[in-house]
């Protein structure tokens, strides 16, 4: 049992680092723009498909088709934001309606691959290594959990440098604090949110191509996981990137030890219950800010 | 009417029951939903497992599932409704989506994930529209009285309403509690109008419908959702047959409402003889204004 | 005459921050107080404290001897304190008489079984909660504006609407929270008799946080000045307006010059 335990945590941790690679990016969007991109995940079947289309079509080396993936939805990140919430947010500051339109983005991103290469259930081919590994003489996990999770290791600190150190990683924090203010002190906002969704877009193919690999890939695979991706970011606090990661590492762990002790019928009524729990507990989760209005 | 019409018809009918619900809770109240396809299920459950397994009649079926769906809005509610804005909209994105695993789940009662078959055909289009207008007129006359008042200061200003003397914690869950009434009123009739229902029905997608036909009619206009819905409705027919277009028009259709028009068809406005004759006034209006100059 | 509002060394801090430090005053039925002091002294988070938005961290506030610290917003409000703001909170989408209506129903009420089917007192209730708003509207000059969106109004006019709205529910302690502000000479003479006529004509006992201090010295008899949170000085406009700390608080100490 005890070795049962040890894999189910390895599983845990790796299932919940690529959580955090979509959560994180979610987050980053939230920060800036103080709104649920629903359409998140698109991102994430967008780079999945990229990464797809180059394995098959060009038997290209797997980090072409993850360079290409990478590059691809980082793009139609910005691309979506750019035709669908940049002209609301430029007449409204009412964050409902971006809302709404992510969801409606989120519909037209999972059809378009349904009706244009159809909804079946695509394996990637077998380019990630998925032999079993043997750790420390303790437990078995496959080489595929080390790999991602060293991957999206690598990814969120890459991510940390890049805000810590750089200048537009400077005017990002700025804006999450005051997107306004950071306007006012000269960032050129516009270009700032086509960075930050940028961003979000390449974590999220990463993400994706993890993802389709332990899975499968297909055009619903965005929503289900974005679902999760929110659950994380509201446990770790809405807004917050170091919340976002701890909360995707909670999130796969429980998943993870429910499937494995308990059964997997309940895996998803967990993930559930733990938002429920978050939120009638601490609504800002771990980390999160709390906003509260001027009377 | 070819059967097919009368179908659709009928169709639509539910439809507009849950919309109104909708409106309520998300239009008048001004709080944003994702989970309430889950109170649709509980009432087509209730009206199912009711009808057929326990032989009462419809009409109290359908109620029941109505009340049942109410009271656990209402429990639902009173804990979760104090949150705000977004996450109040995760929390019912998660609770539908639990109500849903857990009637997948709850094989014993629901027969689970294949869904429950052999549900009596008992919507049928004068039931539907009895339904319909019997709700719709108490929904109108209810947000033209004080409590429609009510429920928009909560929705304005949620502050100045509180000064206001209203208990606004007490007035949402109220308005939940009403549109899950609404909800599952419609779910038990959809119940008996397909008379085979499946978890999935009842999934995040049904929700995101829901809530995207009452943005689309107007927020704050129960005219508005009527008109909004049968617009929605009469269009995913006419693409059935080329249905893997039709949610990807649906999404297209959400994107362009709210870049263009975010108010929705209505606004807050219903649709009365006055509002009809102020749109032909004010045309009337610019036209001297143009031909002045 | 009895005393309708009392704070008790009233302590209010947020985090490291205290907004409000040991405030004690006393308001008595039929008064028309000031409460002045420089921006940022926490003369709104008072309002704020007595209205329930906040919760004290130290001391009692009692509304006709009765303490109201754990009191909710809208059971202080049915308490009988009414209160405008500083940035107006009118519903903006909504008609003015709408607005009005929305407060003065409270005392027009009926069921819920009334309501869905506009039967009953729906009717009656409906008219007078309407006869009521509209005789509030005419009181402060706005019956020809009745069913115009609020928010369209004129700024001056808009800060009318909640004054009639804050009358509907028939208080027995009005806080007006910066009425005057934004408003011309002309503008603030004509608020001067709106203030005092629905004094006089509603009984109302009223305190009053004001900016203008021609306005404040005209129609306050009793006046309390704060500053970073603290009371500075109380009493008569003369006695407060050659108070040292008073000038010191809004004009700076005569060294800076």
């Amino acid at each position: 049992m005890d070795i049962d335990i040890i894999q189910q945590i390895i599983n845990g941790l790796s299932l919940g680092s690529v959580y955090a690679l979509i959560a994180v990016g979610y987050s980053l969007v939230y920060s800036i723009l103080l709104f649920s991109n629903f359409a998140h995940g698109g991102f994430l079947v967008v780079g999945g498909y990229i990464c797809y289309y180059f394995l098959m079509m060009h038997g290209a080396s797997v980090w072409t088709a993850s360079a290409a993936a990478l590059v691809g939805a980082g793009l139609s990140a910005v691309l979506v934001e750019r035709l669908a919430y940049k002209p609301i947010r430029e007449r409204t500051p009412i964050t409902l309606y971006l809302l709404i339109a992510s969801m409606g983005m989120s519909i037209v991103i999972e059809n378009i691959f349904v009706v244009t290469i159809g909804g079946r259930f695509r394996a990637l081919p077998d380019v990630l290594p998925m032999q079993p590994v043997n750790v420390f003489g303790i437990a078995t996990t496959s080489a595929f959990d080390i790999l991602s999770l060293v991957v999206a290791i690598v990814c969120l600190v890459a991510l940390q440098l890049f805000l810590t150190k750089t200048k537009w990683g400077l005017a990002i924090r700025a804006a999450s604090y005051n997107l306004k203010t950071a306007g006012l002190m000269g960032v050129n906002v516009n270009r700032l949110i086509s960075i930050v969704f940028f961003v979000a877009g390449v974590l999220a193919a990463v993400g994706g191509i993890f993802l389709s690999a332990r899975y499968t890939l297909y055009p619903q695979l965005g929503s289900t996981i974005t679902t999760k991706a929110f659950v994380a970011a509201v446990i770790g606090g809405l807004g917050s990137l170091p919340g976002a990661v701890i909360g995707s590492l909670i999130l796969g762990l429980a998943e993870m030890l429910t499937a494995g002790l308990i059964s997997s019928q309940f895996r998803d009524l967990v993930v559930f219950g733990l938002l429920i729990i978050t939120l009638v507990i601490r609504p800002t989760g771990l980390f999160g800010k709390s906003v509260s209005e001027k009377v | 009417m070819g059967g097919y019409s009368i179908g659709i018809i009928t169709l639509l009918l539910i439809n507009c029951i849950a919309a109104l619900g909708v409106s309520l809770f998300t239009g008048f109240t001004g709080i944003f939903t994702l989970g309430h396809a889950g109170y649709m299920a509980i009432g087509a459950y209730t009206a199912a497992i009711l009808t057929v397994e326990h032989g009462v009649g419809f009409v109290p079926a359908i109620i029941a599932g109505g009340i049942l769906a109410m009271v656990c809005a209402y429990l639902i509610g009173l804990p979760t409704l104090k949150l705000v804005g977004d996450y109040y909209t995760i929390a019912s994105l998660g609770l539908g989506e639990a109500i849903r695993l857990i009637i997948e789940n709850w094989q014993s009662l629901t027969r689970g994930a294949r869904g429950y078959p052999g549900i009596d055909n008992y919507t049928t289009l004068p039931v539907a529209l009895t339904f319909f207008v019997v709700m719709a007129v108490g929904m109108f006359f209810l947000v033209n009285s004080r409590f429609g008042r009510a429920f928009k200061a909560c929705r304005d200003d949620y502050v100045a309403a509180s000064l206001l003397g209203f208990n606004t914690a007490r007035y949402r869950v109220f308005s939940l509690a009403i549109s899950g009434f609404y909800c599952g009123v419609a779910g038990a009739l959809l119940a008996g109008f397909m008379s085979f229902i499946q978890p999935i029905m009842f999934d995040m997608a049904k929700s995101t419908e829901l809530v995207s036909v009452v943005v689309f009619g107007g927020l704050g206009s129960m005219s508005g959702c009527l008109i909004g819905t049968t617009i929605l409705t009469l269009i995913t027919e006419m693409f059935r047959p080329i249905s893997q277009y039709r949610m990807l028009i649906y999404g297209l259709v959400l994107v362009i409402i709210m870049v263009v028009r975010p108010e929705g068809i209505m606004g807050t406005h219903e649709l009365t003889f006055s509002y009809i004759k102020s749109l032909f006034c004010r045309k009337k209006k610019v036209a001297e204004q143009g031909g002045a100059q | 005459m009895s005393t309708v509002l009392e704070l008790k060394d009233v302590t209010k801090s947020f985090g490291g921050v205290t907004a409000v430090k040991d405030m004690s005053f006393k308001i008595e039925q039929g008064e028309l107080a000031g409460l002045i002091g420089p921006n940022g002294a926490g003369k709104t988070t008072i309002f704020n404290l007595v209205t329930g938005v906040y919760d004290v961290t130290k001391g009692q506030i009692e509304l006709n001897g009765k303490n109201i610290n754990k009191l909710k917003t809208y059971q202080v409000v049915a308490l009988g304190v009414a209160r405008t703001f500083q940035n107006l909170r009118l519903f903006t989408a909504s008609t003015v008489l709408e607005n009005v209506m929305t407060a003065a129903q409270r005392y027009h009420s009926y069921s819920f079984l009334e309501a869905i089917t506009h039967l009953g007192r729906w009717h009656g209730s409906e008219k007078a909660t309407r006869k009521e708003s509209m005789e509030l509207l005419e009181r402060v000059g706005l019956a020809s504006r009745a069913n115009q969106a609020a928010g369209t109004l004129p700024y001056g006019l808009q800060r009318r609407v909640e004054i009639a709205r804050a009358l509907s529910l028939r208080p027995q302690l009005l806080l007006l929270d910066e009425p005057a502000a934004g408003m011309n000479p002309e503008e603030v003479e004509e608020l001067n008799g709106l203030i005092t006529g629905i004094h006089n004509d509603f009984k109302l006992t009223i305190l009053l946080i004001e900016h203008h201090m021609d306005m404040v010295m005209a129609i306050c008899p009793h006046i309390v000045c704060m500053s970073f949170g603290a009371k500075i000085a109380e009493g008569e406009p003369d006695y407060i307006q050659n108070h040292p700390e008073v000038l010191k608080a809004y004009l700076g100490d005569e060294e800076d010059e």
